[in-house]
């Protein structure tokens, strides 16, 4: 009576796991079969670029029969580094990737990247110089070029009319200054009817840090030191920047502080922050607001950051990769990559495309947006590309949340920040 | 027809499941509203209007039924496999005394104190070699067992009175038959309570099957509403429809296991 | 002899298929991962051997040493706070009255909606402008917590958060076992003139011990490897206030890029949670009481 049960309960495991196995091994990509390379990419985008994306790869996958393209969906934001790395430690990487700027530095040590010098030189049509220079700086890691640029955007300062209208200040011109956005700050903040006039992501991420560094430079203070082996962002400069936000988060209070998670983008949908340091990603989701768009309040100057994204390629043998560069050198070339701005309001990668005859219609259908064009051309300096960013980013993160909070003096925050990073840069 | 004064229960418990439901009540609320509305802060409570496009589109723009059918297929095998195979380890454990029992169960046991990032890796490598990956069984063979399981149970059958046992023993029954007779039939309330909570964790799983599913239509619901939610833009409405018609099965599952307590206390009658 | 024998052999063919799987899928990759730990690896590159260089490190470690502190302050609110109130709410619910459908699923509610979901709704409770919690507050004249964003209140925020978040699973379990107290043993004491709370304290308690003890161990190792939560709402600020030894070790192996010296610390937690729950095993072998 034992063991007829026993085994019937093993072999029902077993059975199971026979079949399991049986109808396995459906692999997501092959290599040529017939003629035609298929190749994957990765991307994370939802809703209208989804369908973008979608449409794109089917017209491009009829007009290059040889080449099969499956666009995969993969996630977002750091869930997608985690689906991403573990897939190239398994060694099944997908053959193109969305990847975001900041990882690729780190991205670059995987032997799976590919290189693209070889690619770009034996491709005149492809044009490299085309792109902005902070894409072109942000794909590039000791001399290895391991993106083909995906995104690429910059902070600028994104207000509500209607709320400026009524508290009587005039509309941000290109010459404000930081001493003008804290004043407008001020006038637009009223603690009664919670309004606030500006507001700043507080999560001591990258989110926090970038927005100071495009302060920083407009201080004309440096990230780190040019051989980049030093910090250099506890300069007068870096002071005088995390100053300003003090003068206006701590002593002003006009400032909403986020967590992180967004929720000053629903504030200013309702009308509760009169202005905005945010990119153009966000303007789709303001639509009960008339906003106007205009470069950041400077200092020294009016330099802004930007964070462009890349198509990373990985090797999955030659003839992959050689289908991977067809289809991306296709995609991004100026043709595609207006059509894409054109359908998802991105901004154009490319120079090159402000002088198609489409880009007119492009500026006319998404408001805002020629403004964020223009505010390339204060894109000059790019995030040090380095492997070791994502920590120094977290020293400077929490010098900043610090400040932000109350909790510390921004010499000190900095110094702190510094020697920390001092730390990270000397360690083997 | 007797008038009785409703229990002074519903004072406490009324209050409780406002505070305990107010979640459920808001993603409802949200998935009927158009977006803009969603789009204020603070949030809109009382909507202009319904808008069941959120559920239509929810539906139709991506396969969401094929993710509903992975999700629940995936669910139903892990279930019963959990309490086929939790049953035969955890009785083992409870009630026989054989070599190495005290050490095997705290080792399994440690598998439960290893958060799930750490193997993550390890975990994708094994299937891989599986040659499941990107396969609706990658979701199902490592989680076939959960420790989770075996330590509930077994501290439940601990509890069940053995002088049952032991007479249907010296009556001839061997172990499992045991198990299959006396035990089991006793311990319903316990192996539904395992099933709803095994169903719950498989139904919510994210973080693997969004790193062993690449195609669209394999992957789970979890995995498939994250597609509504990009790195910039989210479709609250759309997700929160998702999420509703995502959360129907746990409720109904939850209402499920709710009944057969009673049964069990039905049928058992004077138990002991 | 040969019953003793054959016990052996049995126990292992009992065991032998969840064995089978939990080694394939849960014991060997944590022993990849120990061996990771010994590693500098950033699951990019060409790893290489570094000894117990990671270890070393951990001990001079400054935000390790605060995750470990916050980790167990967490643990320490978390287990009893959430224990008690499931206790509490299951006797309430532990009866035929009109409804009782609805409360039970109302209850269960928050722990079968997703964390992502239960964040969203805690982010804005507890936003310090415009959150419901702090509105509460001021009208009955307490002034405005900063709640997610004070570093000194974060961590609390937390515990109320998970608390509301995970009670239903400690109430079903408990409510399962409520339904297994025999109804003789209860009519018995009222019968011998016990009042409720008599009851409640020397016959309910004591059956339900193995409940009690099942659930002070699973809360503990959850609560020991806290993540989603944290990651859907601070991120592990501010100031660190929040950052819990798992999310320090997410960090590490995906935002650093440092997998070895996570791996490290997955190591030394899986060691520290082995222990607290061989305690608690050894400590409740006087209070927990079993019918058989």
């Amino acid at each position: 009576m034992r063991s007829p049960r026993n085994l019937c309960a093993l072999a029902v495991l077993a059975a199971m796991l026979v079949a399991a196995a049986g109808c396995g091994g459906s692999s997501s990509s092959s290599t040529s079969s017939g003629g035609v390379t298929s190749i994957v990419l990765w991307h994370g985008y939802v809703d209208t670029e989804g369908k973008a994306i979608n449409t794109m790869v089917s017209e491009f996958n009829k007009t290059h029969p040889t080449i099969h393209v499956t666009a995969q969906f993969y996630g977002n934001s750091d869930y997608a580094l985690q689906k991403v790395l573990t897939a190239i430690a398994g060694g099944k990487p997908p053959d193109i990737s969305y990847l975001y700027g900041s990882w690729a530095a780190n991205i670059a040590q995987s032997s799976k990247t590919v290189d693209l010098n070889r690619y770009i030189q034996n491709d005149p049509s492809f044009d490299w110089n085309a792109f902005w220079p902070s894409e072109r700086g942000a794909a590039t890691v000791d001399g290895k070029i391991v993106g083909v640029p995906a995104l690429v955007d910059n902070l600028a300062l994104v207000y509500n009319k209607a709320v400026l209208k009524k508290a009587g200040i005039p509309f941000p011109t290109a010459n404000w200054t930081w001493q003008d956005l804290r004043a407008a700050a001020a006038k637009l903040t009223d603690p009664a009817a919670k309004q606030f006039g500006w507001a700043y992501v507080n999560d001591g991420s990258e989110d926090t840090v970038w927005r100071f560094e495009a302060l920083l430079w407009q201080a004309g203070g440096e990230i780190l030191s040019p051989d980049g082996k030093q910090a250099a962002f506890d300069s007068p400069a870096g002071v005088q920047a995390l100053t300003l936000l003090q003068q206006m988060a701590v002593q002003d209070h006009t400032v909403y502080l986020d967590s992180g998670n967004d929720l000053y983008a629903n504030l200013f949908n309702s009308g509760h922050i009169g202005m905005l340091y945010t990119g153009p990603w966000d303007l789709a989701g303001f639509p009960n607001v008339n906003f106007g768009v205009q470069i950041l309040p400077g200092d020294l100057n009016h330099q802004t950051i930007s964070g462009p994204d890349n198509w990373v390629l990985f090797n999955n043998g030659s003839a992959r990769t050689q289908a991977a560069w067809k289809f991306i050198s296709w995609f991004t070339s100026s043709k595609q990559s207006l059509e894409w701005s054109q359908r998802t309001g991105d901004l154009p990668i490319r120079s090159s495309d402000l002088k198609l005859p489409g880009y007119a219609r492009y500026i006319s259908t998404y408001p805002g947006v020629a403004t964020f064009v223009k505010n390339l051309q204060n894109a000059q300096q790019v995030r040090p590309v380095t492997p070791l960013y994502p920590k120094i980013s977290a020293a400077i993160g929490q010098a900043v949340q610090s400040v932000l909070l109350g909790k510390a003096q921004p010499k000190q925050a900095l110094d702190q920040a510094a020697s920390q990073v001092n730390a990270i840069l000397a360690a083997p | 027809m007797r008038f009785s004064w409703p229990s002074p229960r519903h004072l406490f418990l009324a209050p409780l499941a406002l505070i305990m439901a107010a979640p459920l009540i808001w993603m409802a609320i949200t998935s009927i509203e158009t977006p803009d509305q969603a789009r204020q802060f603070p949030p809109v409570l009382i909507p202009h209007g319904i808008d069941w496009h959120n559920y239509t589109r929810a539906v139709d723009s991506a396969p969401f039924g094929a993710w509903y059918l992975n999700s629940i297929v995936v669910s139903l095998v892990v279930v019963l496999s959990n309490l086929v195979l939790c049953s035969l380890a955890a009785y083992a454990f409870a009630r026989i005394r054989f070599f190495g029992a005290n050490v095997l169960f705290i080792a399994l046991l440690a598998t439960l104190m290893v958060p799930f990032q750490v193997i993550l890796i390890p975990t994708f490598l094994i299937v891989r070699h599986l040659g499941l990956i990107d396969n609706v069984s990658a979701l199902i063979v490592p989680n076939l067992v959960n420790a989770f399981g075996i330590f509930m149970l077994r501290q439940f059958f601990r509890t069940l009175p053995i002088e049952l046992e032991e007479a249907a023993r010296i009556d001839g029954c061997s172990r499992l038959g045991v198990l299959i007779k006396i035990v089991l039939p006793l311990s319903v309330p316990a192996l539904s309570t395992l099933a709803l909570i095994m169903l719950l964790w498989t139904w919510n799983d994210f973080l693997w099957p969004l790193v062993a599913i690449n195609t669209e239509k394999h992957m789970t619901l979890q995995v498939g509403l994250s597609t509504f939610q990009g790195q910039h833009q989210t479709q609250w409405t759309v997700l929160m429809a998702g999420n509703v018609l995502a959360l129907l099965p746990l409720v109904i599952a939850f209402l499920l296991t709710q009944r057969s307590f009673v049964r069990s206390i039905a049928a058992s009658g004077v138990k002991g | 002899m040969r019953l003793l024998r054959s016990d052996h052999v049995t126990g292992w063919l009992l065991v032998a298929p969840a064995t089978l799987v939990l080694v394939a899928f849960g014991l060997i990759p944590i022993a990849w991962s120990a061996v990771l730990s010994f590693q500098h690896n950033d699951l990019l590159s060409a790893p290489h051997w570094v000894g117990t260089a990671n270890y070393q490190a951990l001990r001079h470690d400054p935000v390790f040493r605060k995750s470990v502190h916050n980790t167990v302050v967490y643990t320490v609110l978390f287990v009893p706070i959430s224990i008690a109130a499931a206790l509490a709410v299951a006797v309430a619910l532990n009866t035929r009255i009109r409804g009782i459908s609805i409360y039970r699923t109302a209850v269960f509610i928050p722990v079968a909606v997703s964390t992502v979901a239960t964040a969203i709704i805690f982010n804005w409770v507890f936003d310090p402008t415009y959150g419901i919690a702090n509105w509460l507050l001021n009208e009955l004249g307490i002034s405005s917590q900063g709640f997610f964003q004070d570093p000194d209140q974060a961590l609390y925020a937390i515990v109320a958060m998970t608390v509301w978040g995970w009670i239903g699973f400690d109430v079903i379990i408990y409510l399962a076992a409520l339904q297994g107290i025999p109804q003789e043993l209860l009519e018995a004491a009222a019968i011998d003139g016990a009042g409720r709370w008599a009851t409640f304290r020397s016959v309910t308690l004591p059956l339900l011990s193995p409940a009690t003890l099942f659930l002070v161990v699973w809360s503990t190792i959850n609560a020991l490897q806290l993540f989603d939560e944290i990651y859907n709402t601070t991120r592990g600020g501010p100031l660190q206030s929040t950052t819990v030894v798992v999310y320090y070790l997410w960090q590490q192996a995906f935002q650093f890029f440092n997998a070895g010296y996570g791996a490290a610390v997955a190591e030394v937690l899986l060691v520290a949670i082995l222990v607290v729950t061989l305690l608690q095993f050894l400590i409740s072998r006087r209070s927990v009481y079993y019918t058989s």
